[in-house]
């Protein structure tokens, strides 16, 4: 699947990825498809874009395989905790996966929440 | 697996290198992330990823973002990988190659590497069709590799017969390569950016309605 986005897609997708930023109080959120293309971003980027996105799709493309061994078609999210900043990696479709940085005071359930309430309107976006 | 972001105005493409273990697809991103930084006097915005095993086997793959100019007006982006040459590492060699939009198909010259690089091709269209891709569907260059080492009376292939076993179907475009000195290197990128380009363009810009004029 290729994607072309036009100027107004673009700007839907940064406005809701800004959004999910104000209501959940995450750093940074980022959306990249399955072969670690960056579709879009928003927050503090202290690091090398291009890279989080390619080793977030590889990072879900391995545990796909983990979890057909164990006999699941494969994990919808994924969470990683750090001493100063959390990862968590949600699908929002078959080919888009949705990254958000957040710091480990901030409550996982609510950004969960959150990041459930703008899959919706990601969907509407992406013509879905 | 093209994108083409309008407000951003960038078109990425996905260029893979493929080929048996050790033939060299490592080294070819070593020898334009290197010439790059050093183009740059070591101001590159994005580094090279490689995830390998001890003894310098790729494990997953090795990435590198090239920016190449403008197309359209669009800044043109290249995802570069590699995958695992080693025949185990087949499921991730697979992943790898998701979304792909251009393969460089590096082919090891050495005469006793006639078989790796066979069976490495028709591994290739098989986890091609497991996307649903033929050979067809994406865009190839072949490179012959390590062709320095002829000179150090090491038995090689010669090129025809390599273009006749590989290439007599594709017909497409090879080139003698040496990676560690980095011969050809940058052309068959080129080239190999060039043909997926085109294709991107023809593919996803001819069939869609809501482009700026």
């Amino acid at each position: 699947m290729s994607i072309v986005l036009s100027e107004e897609k673009a700007d839907r997708l940064d406005s809701s990825l800004s959004k999910l930023l104000d209501e959940s109080g995450a750093t940074y959120a980022m959306l990249t498809d399955m072969g670690g293309n960056l579709l879009s971003k928003a927050g503090d980027e202290s690091f090398d874009g291009a890279a989080l996105a390619v080793l977030t799709a590889a990072n879900f493309a391995a545990t796909k395989e983990i979890a057909s061994l164990i006999g699941e078609k494969d994990f919808s999210l994924l969470f990683h905790r750090g001493e100063n900043e959390n990862i968590h990696f949600s699908k929002i479709n078959a080919d888009i996966i949705m990254i958000a940085l957040f710091k480990p005071y901030l409550s996982l359930g609510l950004l969960r929440l959150k990041v459930d309430s703008i899959k919706e309107e990601l969907h509407e976006i992406l013509g879905e | 697996m093209a994108i083409i972001n309008f407000k951003e105005k960038i078109i990425q493409i996905k260029i893979v290198y493929y080929g048996p273990g050790r033939s060299g697809k490592t080294t070819n991103l070593e020898y334009l992330y290197s010439s790059l930084k050093k183009k740059f006097n070591g101001d590159l915005p994005s580094k090279l990823i490689t995830i390998d095993t001890q003894g310098d086997r790729t494990l997953f793959f090795d990435f590198f973002p090239i920016e190449l100019g403008k197309i359209n007006g669009l800044d043109l982006k290249l995802q570069l990988y590699t995958t695992p040459g080693q025949v185990m590492y087949e499921s991730t060699r697979r992943l790898v190659l998701k979304g792909v939009d251009g393969v460089v198909f590096v082919a090891d010259s050495l005469a006793s590497r006639e078989e790796a690089n066979l069976e490495s091709f028709q591994n290739l269209k098989d986890n091609l069709a497991h996307h649903k891709l033929g050979l067809d569907d994406i865009d190839l260059v072949f490179q012959w590799n390590k062709r320095d080492l002829s000179e150090n009376g090491i038995p090689l292939l010669d090129m025809e017969s390599m273009e006749n076993q590989l290439n007599s179907s594709v017909k497409t475009k090879s080139f003698p390569t040496s990676a560690t000195l980095g011969t050809n290197v940058f052309k068959t990128l080129n080239v190999a950016a060039k043909l997926s380009v085109t294709s991107v363009i023809e593919k996803l810009l001819d069939k869609k309605h809501d482009l700026p004029n």
